[in-house]
């Protein structure tokens, strides 16, 4: 759960656990990033637009899980001894924090023992459709937000809903929009979210005072990231030593559907029937990308897997992406701040994708597992995932008391979600983005072989009938 | 020269010639009853554990299947829908290509390899130990290498410059994307055919060496005369293994691209088999797509065998 895109890569992952070893392990120690200067980082925190709005949000459902009533509690499972297998992707590092967890777990509900079982992502998905093929599924197990429909639809994840008003489980303690990623077509819920992140803009300190720039800040758009960034980067003949802003091209999630998004186009129609990617607004958040590769030149050219994070390595002073890269980056020993990403012509917009605890619908002990996802994202073992600081907790109140104020940056994070849009989530997800997404890769990014515009038009049919399917 | 008696027992299978004749009816059905009954578990094992899922990937391509839901018969729709999707064509052309240059490429490195590490020079054992590392080094830690030598500033691009060519981008670039994975698979596979060739080179009698040499024979006669020619089941042999193994490349491929999603210029026909089965939901055509394959590499093995006859030479 730690880095959700770096699972997803074997070798980013043994990458990322090399970098830690290397920076020397400093996961559980106080980081420099967050003692130093909090008043530096005051004026970006405080975005005055949207500070309030998340506020609120977050509020109702804090004073709400007060008065839920006490089988709403972890601890409460009445039942016969069970033996939960719970199945995640990830590497060891988050195996190991994860086995914390779930110890957490089987303290308050002695009855209930479990097995963790971990995976890299491309064999955990490979893995789970052929244990539910052969109907030896785990009793739960980590759900992404956009391939969740595709198991829901399936008939393969246990009904929460009935025992979520059994118990008086108030579901509105819960991140709101990580709710609703997880809320079927017919209204149940076949899963509770984990844990979600949300895009902002990391910056390097020291390089912005070496430049004698000021941090950014709420007040940034799409001009001015390309200004500070012209004026970060330092090229001498045809090497470059320090970029001035980096990001991944290679999943929407790390930015592009941001910018989409801030350029006021979108990927799908609202009844996620209809491919509208290919829009004169959508073309120009990707175009943005592609400019800042090739026109504006402040960022490297997109290399299969060989630069690794330039930002993490000390070659680029911004990078934008998810808030899963705070404990690298701060094992990295870089001193960050973290701002809102800059505004587009359509305003401020960022991406926010939970993972979600689902259970196997032919699970033996479906009380106990139930059991096991109430807890999770209750507040006990929210307070958990908070402190790894990999993710942000699901649960409203953590995230907002712990989480939130827990380093500088995680305020920004927490108050993205008021302007967030859920990463698309459908039936047939994978296709439908390995397609998009290499077309952007090969066409796009990787390589300047057409504007974005001419990509998406070309891309966009195939999308389309993929949807269809 | 021939006293390497472990080596030399590895190319017997090969060496050994079908032979046509045998003296009385009865040996030979005793002969045939002997060797299905040493053959029986092997046999037993590939009916159940290879061609009962080939014939079971036969009945899954003929219908539209997710894994987890009732499967629909759908007929050859999926052998058709193939034909006509670019990806799958993309990926066959890949494949194709990967194989038609890797393979001779891979043995003909590795034939010139066998014959430099057959010397009887001081430390041999030791630089033959060298060439065979990579074979028992994990993929993994083989492609971080490789990563690391095509990076923008990686080793290779270093000696680029020093020559005043710019550096190029070895895996994003389409156009070097294949050749790259080519040239860090055949180093790869390398040490595995170096080994059946040398077995090969040293259960060549030495004796057929000194009397060419009498006869005033020099080197590169010598080798084409008697190297070759009595190699040739070994390079037979290494080149089905090569010819198979090339059709099934995923590893390198899946490896070496961004975040394990090769892209239009890298992607292969097991990777596209996984990418449908396994990502897509699938399972149906991910079938239909490995019975085309599967009919491809039969195809070729097929042929690659009616060559046999005209050049290949047993002792």
């Amino acid at each position: 759960m730690r880095t959700l895109r770096a699972s997803r890569s074997p070798r980013l992952a043994i990458v990322a656990a090399v970098a830690v070893l290397v920076a020397g392990c400093g996961s559980t120690a106080p980081s420099a990033s967050t003692a130093p200067a909090p008043s530096v980082a005051a004026p970006s925190v405080a975005a005055p637009s949207t500070a309030p709005a998340s506020s609120e949000s977050a509020a109702p459902g804090a004073s709400a899980s007060v008065a839920a009533s006490a089988a709403a509690e972890c601890g409460t499972y009445a039942g016969p001894p069970a033996k939960l297998t719970y199945a995640m992707w990830g590497d060891t590092t988050e195996l190991a924090n994860q086995q914390k967890i779930v110890d957490a777990f089987t303290a308050l509900n002695p009855n209930i023992s479990v097995k963790v079982t971990v995976a890299d992502w491309d064999s955990y998905w490979a893995k789970l459709q052929t244990d539910l093929a052969g109907g030896n599924a785990p009793d739960v197990f980590l759900m992404d937000g956009p391939l969740y429909p595709d198991y829901q639809t399936r008939d393969q994840l246990l009904d929460l809903s009935p025992l979520i008003a059994r118990d008086g489980f108030d579901t509105g303690q819960l991140v709101d929009l990580a709710v609703k990623d997880f809320t079927a077509p017919d209204g149940h819920l076949y899963g509770l979210p984990r844990d979600l992140n949300t895009i902002a803009l990391f910056y390097n300190k020291a390089m912005f005072d070496a430049a004698g720039l000021s941090y950014p800040d709420a007040s940034w758009d799409w001009a001015k990231l390309v200004e500070a960034a012209t004026k970060l980067t330092k090229t001498s003949g045809d090497k470059t030593s320090q970029w001035g802003f980096y990001t991944e091209t290679s999943d929407m999630e790390n930015l592009w559907s941001s910018l989409v998004w801030q350029a006021g186009g979108d990927i799908l129609s609202a009844d996620k029937k209809t491919v509208v990617i290919d829009t004169a607004e959508a073309a120009a958040g990707i175009q943005f990308l592609q400019d800042l590769i090739y026109k504006d030149k402040v960022m490297a050219q997109p290399v299969a897997g060989g630069t690794g994070d330039m930002f993490e390595n000390g070659q680029a002073a911004m990078e934008a992406n998810g808030s899963w890269l705070v404990p690298t980056h701060e094992a990295a020993g870089i001193n960050f701040g973290v701002a809102p990403l800059p505004k587009g012509p359509a305003g401020q917009a960022t991406s926010v994708n939970p993972s979600g605890v689902v259970a196997y619908k032919g699970t033996k002990s479906p009380d106990a597992a139930w059991e096991f996802i109430k807890c999770y994202t209750g507040p006990k073992l929210q307070a958990m995932v908070a402190s790894l600081k990999a993710s942000m907790p699901a649960n409203k109140q953590v995230l907002a008391d712990q989480y939130a104020t827990s380093f500088d940056g995680g305020k920004t994070f927490a108050d993205a979600l008021a302007y967030a849009h859920l990463k698309p989530s459908f039936k047939g997800y994978n296709e439908f983005n390995s397609t998009l997404q290499d077309e952007l890769d090969t066409k796009v990014f990787n390589d300047n072989q057409m504007t974005a515009k001419a990509a998406l038009d070309e891309v966009a049919p195939k999308l389309q009938g993929l949807l269809g399917q | 020269m021939t006293s390497t008696v472990p080596v030399a027992e590895l190319t017997g299978a090969v060496e050994s010639p079908p032979r046509r004749f045998r003296p009385g009816a009865a040996r030979r059905r005793s002969d045939t009853r002997w060797a299905l009954l040493f053959l029986t578990p092997t046999l037993i094992g590939l009916a159940v554990l290879s061609a009962g899922p080939i014939l079971a990937t036969f009945g899954i391509s003929l219908t539209k299947w997710d894994m987890l839901t009732t499967p629909q018969f759908v007929g050859l729709d999926n052998y058709v829908r193939l034909i006509g999707d670019d990806r799958f064509l993309r990926a066959l052309r890949n494949t194709v290509f990967y194989t038609v240059v890797s393979v001779p490429l891979g043995l003909a490195l590795a034939l010139a390899l066998a014959t430099a590490l057959n010397q009887q020079i001081r430390g041999i054992a030791w630089i033959r130990t060298a060439y065979f590392l990579p074979l028992v080094t994990s993929a993994t830690a083989i492609a971080l290498v490789w990563l690391w030598i095509y990076s923008p500033a990686g080793p290779l691009n270093d000696i680029l410059r020093a020559f005043g060519i710019s550096p190029q981008r070895w895996v994003a670039d389409p156009t070097l994307a294949m050749p790259s994975i080519i040239a860090m698979s055949i180093w790869q596979g390398l040490p595995a055919n170096v080994i059946i060739f040398l077995a090969g080179l040293q259960a060549i009698p030495a004796e057929y060496y000194d009397a060419a040499s009498v006869d005033g024979a020099g080197r590169r006669s010598r080798f084409r005369s008697i190297t070759l020619p009595l190699l040739t089941p070994s390079i037979f042999f290494t080149g089905v293994l090569a010819l198979i193994g090339a059709f099934q490349v995923f590893d390198q491929v899946y490896v070496m691209a961004n975040p394990g999603k090769p892209g239009e210029a890298t992607i292969t026909l097991v990777y596209f088999i996984y990418e449908a089965g396994f990502r897509n939901f699938k399972m149906g055509y991910a079938g239909a797509a490995s019975w085309i394959m599967f009919l491809i590499v039969a195809v070729a093995t097929i042929l690659y065998f009616r060559t046999q006859n005209r050049w290949v030479h047993y002792q």
